[in-house]
């Protein structure tokens, strides 16, 4: 299959270009696009970032291979990266991610038959307040994970919904 | 003038230094992975910190601010920082790890966790003996490794393209290479992919790493990760000595060493010449060591009866005298060459003068777009500007092949001629063709008489680049009639030193049975009777300075001292004073 940006893509890109004073620093942004429209950044759409910036394509590679939220293959509609970092850990985010195992039928890093979901296992989000908690695809966050809570998401990213962003005030403290 | 203090020792200095270069440049060193001269500074391996800081002066005064005990007040910079890319500056104080016990941990421990995920196969790694990696660590390093779990595992035997190979497991992440891809050759075909304790150098996905400048990322990198396809595993370094030399195949005259062991040349990397090639050299250059070695003539060899047969060198010097002797004056063509060094080609003119005939002529070998005015240049030959200031009439391939058609005797100076397209068969039919030759090639199948001669690698002979500068090579490899220990100024090897001619590692068949061209023709002109000495390329250099006013003032001192000489470029065709 060729890979190749649509006019808007493109044209968005151009918009990128004139923003910095040289060609380098679109890889990022660039490469945003791409994951958007294909799904993932494998070494094809690796190299029609770099010839549609006119950039090296080993620069290109080592850019997306540095970042894990470039995916270099495939992955699911839905990506879930479940935290398993220290204060999630505490919490129950080993539990969440076994749940979510036995809930989709694959083990960690792997894809439903479906292509629906990719199960991941991730460090730190920085969420800590909030654990246990995961992200969903390179997006929204959903805290405080409970197996009722998994599975409304479950249902809900099935229909087509995405997460809504949750904003938490954080615990206040009581001056005496 | 403004001044520095490196370990209680203050050094005056002017102009912009960065600390790194300043300390190496005094004679000192300080540990270092990832810098190069040649190219940026990205501070990544931080191995070349030290403790650095500033007197103090007030700022209403402007004088120094002096301590209880009357020293003055140093207001150290908040952490060690990296040498290499700090610049000297005036009242600055450095301490090294020569001095200072924090430095000293700081490299220490930076060098264990370098070392961390690293594989220490020294005892099967090519780089081992010539490795920063081991050297720092033996020197600086810890003395043991504490990391007791399991290694970080990458890929191994990764061909990155089809003169360099990868082992990943090896590398320090220094860039050196992906950094010389984009600042020296520019062909990006390098980048670290990955990151944390995963990543490595790696080309982008399906592209082969097939810079014509490929095999000096193996020179730069500091520890084996990076190793030649062609030389792997073929000799530990300490086996072999290196001669300084010339590349001879192309007309840069890149600066370059010969790695011999017994009497074979098995590498050759570039040598430092700010003037020619910097740190760098085409990879073609280095595939010359075959020449070298392979398929050299030895012994002469003379037809007889359509077919070639070996002779003695008594018999090629009498059958060399009786053609010249035999064919009228006009009927002999000397064709010089491009190919050969300007005491060769020098000694051919000499002796055709002496013995009453033209010039030699020669022929350029250059092929139109191959330079890339870098290293790789358009002239194949090493040395067409020298053929030409010895006043040889240079003519295009045409006019040497009727001036060939027109001759009854060639005598042919190692240009393979045939070879290269400029005359064939046909041509030579029916004429007498002597050829001096280093290598076989169809050229030498079709002569009557081949001499085998000494190549860049067996004599000390100089050769005047594109950019007329005159250069120097020594002999690196013996022939049947040389002798390291006799001749000072080939280098002896740990092996040459302590071995014999009877021990299993020395191979009398890799001294090839040739002599300089001198030689040859000086016992030739002796035999029939002519007056000629020239017993070495220093002496016929000394002589060619003398005679000649566009070479005045070269001799091989000045050359070794000051990399080769620039000649003037006025001095074009200008024959004798």
């Amino acid at each position: 299959m060729a890979y190749e940006f649509t006019k808007e893509d493109l044209k968005e890109i151009e918009k990128l270009k004139a923003r910095y004073p040289e060609v380098k620093p679109v890889t990022l942004p660039a490469l945003w696009i791409a994951q958007n429209r294909f799904g993932h950044v494998k070494p094809e759409v690796q190299k029609l970032v770099a010839d549609t910036l006119g950039l090296p394509e080993a620069h290109v590679h080592g850019v997306a291979t540095f970042y894990t939220q470039y995916y270099k293959e495939e992955k699911g509609k839905h990506v879930l990266d479940v935290c398993t970092c220290l204060s999630c850990q505490l919490c129950g985010g080993y539990d969440i991610l076994e749940y979510l195992e036995e809930k989709l039928g694959i083990k960690t890093g792997q894809t439903t038959e479906d292509g629906m979901f990719t199960l991941n296992q991730v460090e730190c989000l920085g969420a800590c307040g909030y654990a246990p908690m995961l992200q969903v695809t390179n997006d929204n966050y959903v805290n405080n994970l409970t197996p009722e809570k998994v599975d409304k998401l479950i249902d809900s990213l099935k229909n087509g919904e995405k997460p809504e962003y949750e904003k938490i005030r954080m615990p206040q403290h009581k001056n005496t | 003038m403004p001044q520095v203090i490196i370990d209680g020792q203050a050094y005056e200095f002017e102009g912009q230094h960065k600390l790194l270069q300043f300390i190496q440049d005094l004679g000192k060193e300080v540990p270092f992975f990832c810098y190069h001269p040649s190219m940026s500074i990205p501070a990544n391996c931080r191995q070349c910190m030290v403790k650095v800081g500033m007197y103090v002066k007030s700022r209403e005064t402007g004088e120094y601010e002096i301590d209880d005990n009357g020293n003055k007040v140093i207001r150290w910079f908040p952490k060690l920082q990296t040498s290499c890319n700090v610049d000297v500056a005036d009242d600055m104080v450095v301490h090294t790890q020569e001095t200072d016990e924090e430095v000293r941990r700081a490299q220490k421990d930076n060098l264990e966790f370098i070392l961390i995920n690293h594989p220490l196969d020294c005892p099967i790694c090519d780089q081992a003996g010539e490795c920063p990696l081991q050297i720092q660590t033996y020197k600086y390093g810890p003395e043991g490794s504490r990391f007791e779990v399991k290694k970080v595992h990458k890929p191994k035997r990764v061909q990155l393209g089809p003169r360099v190979v990868l082992d990943a497991e090896r590398c320090i992440n220094c860039t050196r290479c992906t950094r010389f891809t984009e600042e020296i050759s520019k062909t990006h075909q390098l980048t670290i992919t990955s990151r944390g304790d995963k990543n490595y150098p790696i080309t982008a996905p399906g592209r082969e790493f097939d810079d014509p400048y490929s095999l000096n990322t193996v020179d730069i990198c500091p520890v084996g990760a990076l190793t030649s396809a062609d030389f792997r595993f073929k000799a530990r370094v300490w086996e072999m000595n290196q001669t300084p030399s010339i590349d001879i195949t192309n007309g840069k005259g890149c600066n370059i060493d010969l790695w011999t062991r017994d009497n074979l040349v098995l590498r050759i990397t570039p040598r430092f010449n700010e003037e020619v090639n910097d740190h760098w050299m085409p990879d073609e250059g280095r595939e010359a060591y075959r020449i070298f070695n392979e398929n050299r003539a030895s012994k002469p060899k003379q037809k007889l009866d359509g077919e070639q047969i070996l002779s003695s060198w008594n018999n090629a010097i009498a059958t060399f005298n009786e053609q010249i002797e035999a064919h009228d004056k006009k009927d002999i063509l000397f064709v010089g060459s491009p190919h050969a060094s300007v005491e060769e080609n020098y000694v051919l003119s000499k002796f055709a003068n002496l013995v009453g005939l033209n010039p030699p002529v020669f022929t350029t070998h250059i092929e139109k777009g191959k330079g890339d005015g870098f290293l790789i240049t358009d002239d194949l030959a090493p040395n067409t500007n020298g053929s030409r200031m010895l006043g040889f009439n240079e003519l295009d391939e045409k006019a040497l092949k009727n001036k060939v058609k027109n001759a009854k005797l060639v005598v042919l100076l190692s240009d393979h001629l045939v070879d290269r397209g400029v005359l064939n068969a046909d041509d030579l039919d029916g004429k007498y063709l002597i050829n001096f030759a280093t290598n076989n090639s169809e050229t030498t199948k079709l002569a009557d008489l081949v001499i085998p001669i000494t190549t860049a690698a067996e004599h000390a002979a100089s050769y005047v680049n594109v950019d007329r500068r005159i250069q120097r090579t020594l002999p690196a490899k013996e022939t049947r009639y040389t002798n390291r220990r006799l001749d000072l100024e080939m280098s002896e090897g740990r092996l040459d030193r302590y071995g014999t001619n009877f021990d299993n590692w020395v191979t009398e068949d890799n001294k090839v049975d040739c002599l300089p061209l001198w030689r040859f023709i000086t016992e030739a002109a002796n035999n029939s009777g002519l007056d000629l000495a020239l017993t070495s390329g220093r002496e016929i250099m000394e002589e060619i300075s003398g005679n000649l006013a566009s070479f005045e003032g070269v001799s091989y001192e000045i050359m070794d001292e000051q990399g080769g000489i620039q000649l003037s470029p006025d001095t074009k065709t200008a024959k004798t004073k």
